[in-house]
């Protein structure tokens, strides 16, 4: 699993399931989480911790968002070299097909349906990690 | 995908309500691990929005337009949110109507998904929550749907079209 160092984004414009999220990343041992309730901002903040040689490890982002919709959001990073290989979850309540396979297209590292429970987060993350550790790239970055 | 269901009035298409009580018991199971038994719906031509606090969503299905309402009296939405939280509050708080917005962005969110697969062409809106004195200009039949979280505990499901 993903080291409990690990700095987390969690994105979302309702501070509820922001709330939801940061709750079971603590009750996961992860103390170190940040958040941004669109897009629009949280890009920015991606940009500036890198910079500032803190970057972000995993960014949890929900999709239907005003200003910048995580869908973009994902897009943005991942036209960006330096966070390509960025561990990036969508949670989200759209779970149709079409929007499965564009968040797959657009590099999206995992999927979450809302409604969830802790469970679910849980076990999403540590199919990101594992998909990460057969990765020494982006283990390393 | 099938055909879009060529139905008059949507609130007949028992498929259409049973996605939209699907929705409010996987959302609340899931979130705020609270079971919910449904009343008896009802047909209402002047929808009146019981409670304190509502979260309400556009429904876009061209030609169908309609809105979801959930509608919450005070104590129903402080015990969800004591279950889904963990926090107990008092009063209709900023927090409090930011939880509407969310149950009401995941209820509309599963049901659409049920509902899309069934052939209508819902899409996704971002949801608007209201407190303290009701109002809605929708114009239309609402089909109105009480949950029950327990024995003197309810809120209300508003499914209208126009």
């Amino acid at each position: 699993m993903f080291p409990t160092s690990t700095r987390f984004l969690v994105v979302d414009d309702f501070a509820t399931m922001r709330k939801i999220i940061k709750k079971t990343l603590i009750e996961l041992g992860y103390t170190n989480i940040e958040e941004a309730d669109d897009g629009a901002t949280a890009l920015p903040l991606v940009q500036k911790a890198h910079a500032e040689g803190k970057p972000f490890g995993f960014v949890i982002s929900d999709w239907n968002m005003p200003k910048m919709q995580g869908i973009d959001f994902l897009k943005a990073c991942r036209a960006d070299e330096k966070f390509k290989l960025l561990p990036f979850m969508l949670v989200t309540a759209e779970s149709e097909q079409k929007q499965i396979l564009e968040a797959a297209k657009a590099g999206v590292s995992d999927y979450v349906v809302k409604p969830f429970n802790s469970a679910t987060l849980r076990g999403k993350l540590e199919k990101v990690y594992a998909k990460v550790s057969q990765n020494p790239v982006a283990k390393a970055s | 995908m099938s055909a879009a269901p060529k139905i008059d009035n949507p609130l007949f298409d028992k498929r259409l309500l049973n996605a939209f009580a699907e929705g409010v018991t996987k959302t609340l199971q899931m979130m705020a691990n609270t079971q919910v038994t449904f009343g008896k719906p009802t047909i209402e031509n002047n929808y009146v929005l019981r409670g304190q606090v509502a979260g309400i969503v556009g429904m876009t299905a061209p030609p169908l337009r309609g809105q979801l309402t959930l509608s919450f009296p005070k104590d129903a939405i402080l015990l969800i949110i004591e279950n889904m939280l963990g926090e107990k509050n008092t009063e209709i708080t900023q927090e409090v109507c930011d939880a509407v917005g969310e149950l009401t962005n995941m209820i509309y969110g599963t049901a659409k998904t049920s509902l899309n697969q069934l052939g209508y062409n819902f899409e996704m809106a971002l949801p608007t929550v209201i407190h303290g004195e009701f109002t809605t200009d929708f114009k239309g039949i609402t089909l109105v749907m009480p949950v029950k979280l327990n024995a003197t505990t309810e809120f209300f499901v508003g499914i209208s079209v126009s």
